[in-house]
């Protein structure tokens, strides 16, 4: 088929809908039929685009028009005159300077982009980010500007609360209620914190953000520099990330030379400065009060909180802390406005979120996606599936911090209290997709083993309650699990929840609870019948020979401890006593001949 | 003395004349992955073929190197936009096939759909 002339994206959010945006489509369609343009135009449907208050809205490239308010008996003259006769309808055009989307035609190819909305990556992937310019070019530090001309300390703060916009770190914590706190503070030595320190496995959403856009994050910070009434600012960045290290320091100088850092900053009375910190990546920095404490130079470890940063922080004085993609949302909220920015999302979570779409998906990536998508249009519409016909088991958010949801919560919505109604968490985006072919014991092992091994140790249940944890899943995967041994985990779990001190040691448990709670009948066939469903624990799988054994010999050519025996041409038969479990003969056999249970 | 609105607004027109002036309104731009995922990827070769092929006389092509746009498991990307056409977005782009890309796609204006994302 020949490539499109043109290609329609018609927004499919659920106000846009309700505006009648399905019989839209079928009058595009009609028409197009009319005119015999069936072949020569593309309908694509899009998730909220974020103009709701506009819809439908009707997005015509080449040329990113934008059609707003479009009612069916606009259809005729778009068709007539803008895909026919090649000029725009500019009664219906509602072209907005706006800063988020704005390359929607760069990203809108691919079905994988259509559906996403991008705030905080607005520039990745897009920009030069080694070049202040590109920023610039893009009403870069605009937002800064106008905070610093038109705008009191407080209105920036009023209007970063108006938006709605929530802690992106994990626990979602009101950002302009932070801001606030920490400005109410008495003292003029403030400090401005971005929690770049990214530990989860398997995330990299902040990374890619730093690398992708520096300057986004700098503009943030300055802002809130003025709006709390800090002159100082620190990136907490880990030693393993050299690049977005790089990059930062670029735009840092950049940032200075256009005196947009140091004193008097653009010829206003406020100045501020920035220096990176590097963290030497432990997991437990993450939590702010260790993150303190590794800035002032002592070892990271938690304190109890109250005081929280905003009273007490760096070096005794109060301090604003934020995580990276909170950051990189501030720009957009003061030059878009908070009015806008709370129509996108759901009632108690604004905005759009950063995952990091990993595991057995198609298409492994960075999805940004306003707040209220299913997880199932995450997976399937953007992740594109389960590769190798494989089925959905489960999907992990948040990290070593949150919980296992299986089919049943497909389509829960991606915000941060349905999230935890299902028994998960947002955490800091993490999404890994588990198949039928993952061993969820084995999985819930691996994030206990994390943990415990970031524990900082100075708590007693985080350090020790995490250790036992570990000890008996990893007894439930070598097969020599005991009746009792999920209460024993639970009881245990619930324990080191609640005894905790810091956010660590309290979700630690989350992903051995939660995949207890879902999956109960996998840890009752580990231990009662030591078989492992999923064929992951090699300790609890023996392998036989069955009829359909030709006696190639394959098997026993392969075997690296010679467990098989056999004459050629006659079935063989594995020694299960030498058997060390490796599984090639299963791997290498033709015939479907070896049995793995 | 200017206000920092105004003193944005100047710096901003200078950002896009110096951008201009690097050659941005070429027809074609060239951008190239270039975050720590493409460049263990592969990247960086892939950035040196269109150097190369620039420093041999390639004309009318910007070049320049992007963030990381979210599609790991088809990286490294590379992105070539022509004004008014639908930009066309490369996956897996190995040495081998940045070399093809210059001379089909840009010598030859020839857009090779079967590595497009």
């Amino acid at each position: 088929m020949a490539e499109p002339k043109y290609k329609l994206t018609l927004c499919d959010g659920t106000a846009c809908v309700h505006n009648h945006s399905k019989e839209l489509r079928l009058a595009i369609e009609e028409q197009l039929e009319k005119h015999g343009l069936t072949d020569a135009v593309t309908i694509l449907l899009s998730g909220c685009l974020g103009m709701c208050s506009k819809g439908p809205i009707l997005v015509v490239n080449p040329g990113y028009i934008i059609y707003g308010n479009v009612q069916v008996a606009d259809v005729t003259e778009i068709v007539e005159s803008h895909l026919v006769g090649n000029k725009a309808v500019t009664r219906l055009i509602i072209q907005q300077d706006s800063l988020y989307n704005r390359f929607f035609r760069i990203f809108g190819d691919a079905r994988f982009f259509g559906r996403q909305m991008r705030i905080c990556l607005r520039n990745c992937g897009i920009i030069d980010p080694e070049n202040i310019d590109d920023y610039l070019a893009l009403r870069g530090y605009e937002a800064l500007a106008m905070a610093l001309e038109k705008m009191t300390p407080q209105q920036v703060i009023d209007e970063v609360k108006k938006s709605g916009l929530r802690g992106r770190g994990g626990a979602g914590f009101s950002t302009g209620l932070k801001w606030e706190l920490t400005a109410r503070e008495p003292g003029d030595e403030k400090y401005v914190i971005c929690n770049a320190d990214e530990g989860d496995p398997g995330a990299f959403m902040d990374r890619s953000a730093i690398e992708g856009d520096p300057h986004t994050v700098l503009e943030g910070m300055i802002i809130a520099g003025y709006a709390v009434g800090a002159s100082k600012g620190i990136i907490y960045i880990r030693a393993e990330y050299p690049l977005a290290i790089k990059r930062l320091d670029k735009a840092i100088d950049a940032a200075h030379e256009h005196g947009l850092l140091g004193p008097n900053i653009l010829g206003s009375d406020f100045s501020f400065d920035l220096e990176i910190r590097l963290g030497a990546g432990a997991f437990v920095c993450g939590e702010e009060t260790a993150l303190i404490h590794s800035i002032e130079g002592s070892r990271g470890m938690p304190r109890p909180r109250p005081p929280y940063p905003s009273v007490s922080g760096l070096f005794g004085k109060p301090t604003l802390i934020n995580n990276v993609e909170t950051w990189a949302n501030i720009p957009v909220i003061l030059l878009d406005g908070a009015d806008w920015f709370s129509t996108i999302g759901t009632e108690t979570s604004k905005g759009t979120k950063v995952f990091a779409l990993a595991g057995k998906v198609h298409n492994t990536g960075l999805v940004e996606v306003p707040m209220g998508m299913t997880l199932r249009e995450i997976i399937y519409d953007i992740g594109g599936g389960i590769p190798n016909g494989r089925e959905f088991k489960a999907v992990q958010t948040g990290g070593p911090s949150g919980g296992c949801l299986p089919k049943q919560y497909l389509d829960t919505q991606i915000d941060y209290d349905s999230l935890a109604k299902a028994g998960s968490i947002m955490g800091s985006g993490g999404m890994i997709v588990i198949d039928e072919d993952s061993c969820m014991v084995a999985l819930a092992r691996f994030f206990i083993e994390f943990t415990q091994d970031e524990s900082c140790g100075k708590c007693t249940p985080c350090r020790e309650g995490t250790k036992r944890m570990y000890d008996i899943l990893t007894r439930i995967t070598e097969g020599k699990g005991q009746p009792g041994d999920i209460e024993k985990l639970e009881r245990l779990g619930e324990m080191i929840k609640r005894a905790s001190l810091c956010g660590l040691g309290q979700s630690a448990p989350n992903p051995v609870l939660s995949t207890i709670a879902n999956f109960r009948e996998e840890y009752e066939e580990h231990i009662s019948s030591k078989k492992c469903r999923a064929g992951q624990c090699t300790a609890l799988l023996s392998f036989t020979v069955n009829e359909k054994c030709v006696g190639c010999g394959a098997c026993k050519r392969v075997c690296p401890v010679a467990a098989v025996e056999g004459a050629r041409k006659e079935k063989h038969r594995i020694l299960q006593e030498r058997c060390i479990r490796c599984g090639q003969c299963f791997t290498v056999c033709k015939f479907d001949a070896i049995t793995r249970a | 003395m200017l206000t920092p609105l105004q003193t944005i607004r100047k710096k901003r027109a200078a950002a896009v004349s110096r951008i201009i002036a690097k050659g941005y309104l070429a027809t074609r731009r060239v951008y190239v992955g270039m975050a720590t995922c493409e460049i263990a990827a592969g990247s960086r070769e892939v950035m040196d073929v269109f150097r190369h092929a620039i420093d041999d006389g390639l004309t009318d092509v910007y070049l320049s190197q992007k963030g990381c746009a979210g599609r790991c498991n088809l990286e490294p990307t590379v992105e070539v936009i022509e004004e008014g056409n639908i930009p066309v977005k490369y996956g897996r782009v190995s040495p081998q096939r940045a070399r093809e890309i210059v001379e089909r796609h840009l010598k030859k204006g020839e857009v090779i759909t079967e590595w497009m994302i």
